[in-house]
């Protein structure tokens, strides 16, 4: 758990409660988006930017259309977590929305890049004789289509951040300006967000840099827990930790059960 | 004036589920498996097809799965597998990494829409479906199922991907009439109809068998109407240890003790495979029936729990 010393209450919050907090201050009112598999932080974000300053962000891209759940749930994608939801799509409408992309959507991975290329299919060897096999991918076009994705993982370490991924599922700004241009990608990651700190994208190298570490997280920790050279800024900041407005609609109506602090 | 009689019904008993399957699907055939991760899967068909020593078997699903396709994985069915993502989503499929890993099983690199759109043009007729959302992933350059080609239009490249054809589809569901009309109450329904529209024969397993008149007294209610269905068959619980709701929900506890076993095994524990391979033998090979089935896993007390958990939604 981390302090909040910026409020009378000194509240405790824990770091995947951050991590939806500034995800949701990200996101506008009257977007679209959504997440897939395995998302309980993509998902307490959408819905605590629904209930906060978004009545008109809809979440959607994954056959349901704004889901109303009564908790958050660790699978995201059966009828526990979206079964109470406004219209059911199926897979023959994910073929439109990938298409036409959403406004934002959100990645993880077992191998992050510093350009924010994603890996979910294997560690060492090949894809045909890989050392660790992973679980692989379902949608790999919203990285391309949407006009912006976060990363958000659960883990902030070197063998999580590495300087170049052994497989790219789904693409970040490959290896830089040229690459991206020529493979015709026309948006990508904004912000990476971990449970040590908020990263963003350097507009000219499209490098990762920090932007923000979270209460109690030093610089030099996060720069030690990520394998490739971390830009860092002249100014970093601290992370703005959550409002007690903000913490009471997490933890009474998003996530009563209290997933994001188990 | 006389009428017609004698509408087969497409009903089939539990009995003969095997010998249905013994007509339908050989080893080394392709073969779809409905529903997603742990919602909707046809386990206690899954487990029928272990039971057949059915081997070899390329497997298919909607672009989410786990449980199942890692027990067929372990009880030596599979040669290769189509599946855009495999995982537990609280962690990932044990069996299904060391097969990988240790090469016994061919792991093709494929996504969602290669899938969807393989299903969506086997289910329209058409021998591919154009995809223009790939771009920088290391995915395409693998995918067996997809080749680059010119737009006839607008000269731009995109992707064409082929129209997939399952010998078999596996499907889960709650409802269906004896004709074979399938209803789901379900929320989400995946891939099911895609999959019914593709496959050259279908069987579906549902919670129960509803009259016919209810059938046609709700008919924008039929997700899967007869004429894509060969069988269906009424299994209790069926669809056990995923989700069919809204009647009864995901036996996590149960996932989580298999994925105990196989983890282990995985990692070479002593007798890691003996008890992953006692597993099968008591919840797969030595119940011949869904009642001895359920009492395997904990009987009608925690089915109870499952019907109560999914009411509680």
């Amino acid at each position: 758990m981390m302090t909040s010393p910026s409020t009378n209450h000194r509240l405790e919050y824990s770091p995947a409660e951050m991590q939806a907090v500034f995800l949701s201050r990200d996101l506008t009112d009257g977007e679209l988006g959504a997440a897939g598999a395995s998302a309980a932080i993509p998902m307490a974000a959408m819905l605590l930017a629904r209930l906060q300053h978004a009545p008109n962000l809809s979440i959607a891209g994954e056959m349901f259309v704004n889901p109303y759940p009564k908790q958050l749930w660790s699978s995201m994608l059966d009828d526990r977590a979206l079964g109470a939801c406004e219209a059911a799509e199926t897979f023959l409408e994910l073929f439109a929305h990938s298409h036409r992309g959403l406004d934002f959507f959100f990645h993880n991975g077992m191998q992050i890049d510093q350009y924010g290329n994603i890996n979910l299919h294997h560690i060492g060897g090949t894809i045909d004789a890989p050392t660790m096999r992973g679980p692989g991918a379902a949608n790999i076009s919203y990285a391309v289509t949407s006009r912006r994705f976060y990363i958000c993982t659960s883990v902030h370490t070197k063998r999580t951040f590495v300087p170049k991924v052994d497989f790219i599922t789904s693409p970040g700004y490959l290896q830089g300006p040229e690459s991206y241009h020529a493979a015709g990608l026309r948006y990508g990651p904004k912000y990476c967000v971990t449970p040590l700190a908020v990263m963003d994208f350097d507009p000219t190298t499209l490098r990762m840099r920090l932007k923000s570490v979270h209460e109690g997280i030093t610089v030099e920790h996060v720069v030690a827990q990520t394998g490739f050279d971390l830009q860092v800024p002249d100014h970093v900041d601290i992370t703005d930790p959550p409002s007690l407005e903000e913490l009471q609609l997490l933890r009474d109506v998003v996530d009563p059960k209290g997933l994001l602090r188990s | 004036m006389t009428t017609a009689t004698g509408r087969k019904t497409k009903r089939i008993s539990f009995d003969e589920i095997s010998g249905f399957l013994a007509n339908t699907i050989q080893d080394g055939d392709l073969l779809a498996i409905g529903g997603l991760f742990k919602q909707g899967r046809p386990l206690a068909l899954v487990r029928e097809i272990i039971r057949q020593r059915i081997r070899a078997l390329k497997i298919i699903s909607s672009p989410g799965s786990g449980f199942d396709v890692d027990l067929l994985i372990a009880a030596g069915c599979v040669a290769e597998t189509f599946l855009p993502a495999v995982t537990l989503e609280t962690q990932m499929c044990p069996s299904f990494r060391r097969a990988v890993e240790a090469r016994t099983i061919t792991a093709h690199c494929v996504d969602a829409l290669s899938v969807v759109g393989g299903f969506l043009a086997a289910a329209n007729g058409v021998p591919f479906q154009p995809v223009a959302a790939w771009k920088g992933s290391d995915v395409i350059k693998h995918n067996p199922l997809i080749r680059e080609v010119t737009c006839p239009f607008t000269g731009e490249k995109l992707f064409a991907t082929k129209a997939i054809k399952p010998k078999l589809a596996l499907l889960h569901a709650q409802e269906a009439d004896e004709f074979g009309n399938i209803r789901h109450l379900s929320t989400m329904t995946y891939a099911d109809q895609m999959i019914a529209r593709s496959a050259d024969t279908v069987l579906v397993s549902v919670d129960r068998i509803v009259p016919s008149a209810d059938i046609i007294s709700r008919p924008r209610e039929t997700s899967i109407p007869c004429i894509y269905v060969d069988a269906v068959v009424e299994i209790p619980f069926g669809a056990h240890p995923t989700g069919s709701f809204p009647n009864y929900s995901i036996d996590e506890a149960h996932i989580d003790s298999y994925a105990a076993y196989a983890e282990a095994a995985r990692k070479g524990a002593p007798s890691g495979d003996a008890d992953l391979h006692a597993y099968i033998d008591r919840h797969v090979i030595t119940p011949q029936d869904q009642d001895s089935y359920i009492a395997s896993v904990g009987g009608v007390a925690r089915m109870e729990e499952l019907v109560a958990e999914a009411q509680s939604l």
